[in-house]
């Protein structure tokens, strides 16, 4: 089973454009099936606060479709990844959310509501 | 008197999931310090507040807010 995920890596902001594509490609490919990566690259940009000896960072967004199996072994590319200063994978499944309520719902919550208020006072 | 009902203004903006790359919207919800405001200063829903804290927590780890702006290094 495959699930979807999102990725935000810091790269060390010394690091050439081209050697940081480099290793996305690089550790995306431990990934299994790269199907469509999605990358947005956010670019050179302050760190609310120092780490390490680094003030600024290339942060870059991926997100792409996995199995959960290959995840630990990723993780561990990127840690010991020198060039990486930080990353965070996180599920990117808010979609799957509760259906949107209906407008009948709607409006027996919105009566109930009103219901609510008149108690208050 | 009665105080009067705030409303969400996350529910306001029409936002469903509160997003911890959008730093500009989460810093509206951090004090000078940098500590999470809390809902009942500015009136945001449970349902939020529960999405805002871990979506500030994750912007903080990504180095996107600051943790503590209290004292600065000179």
């Amino acid at each position: 089973m495959s699930r979807n995920y999102e990725a935000v890596y810091i790269f060390d902001a010394g690091l050439e454009d081209a050697a940081i594509t480099d290793r996305l490609s690089r550790h995306h490919g431990l990934l299994g099936s790269t199907q469509d990566i999605k990358l947005n690259h956010w670019g050179r940009r302050q760190l609310a606060y120092k780490i390490g000896r680094h003030e600024t960072g290339y942060y870059t967004i991926a997100q792409f479709n996995a199995d959960p199996k290959t995840l630990p072994e990723f993780e561990r590319a990127l840690k010991l990844d020198e060039g990486v200063i930080r990353y965070l994978i996180s599920l990117n499944e808010h979609e799957l959310g509760a259906q949107p309520m209906t407008e009948e719902q709607l409006a027996a919550r919105r009566a109930r509501d009103e219901d609510d208020d008149e108690d208050e006072e | 008197m009665r105080r009067q009902k705030k409303v969400c203004p996350i529910t306001e903006a029409g936002i469903r999931y509160v997003d911890y790359k959008d730093e500009r919207f989460l810093a509206r919800f951090i004090t000078d310090n940098g500590k999470i405001l809390p809902s009942r200063l500015s009136g945001v829903d449970a349902r939020h507040q529960r999405q805002l804290a871990s979506a500030i927590k994750k912007a903080r780890y990504l180095a996107l807010l600051p943790y503590d702006r209290g004292h600065q290094p000179q």
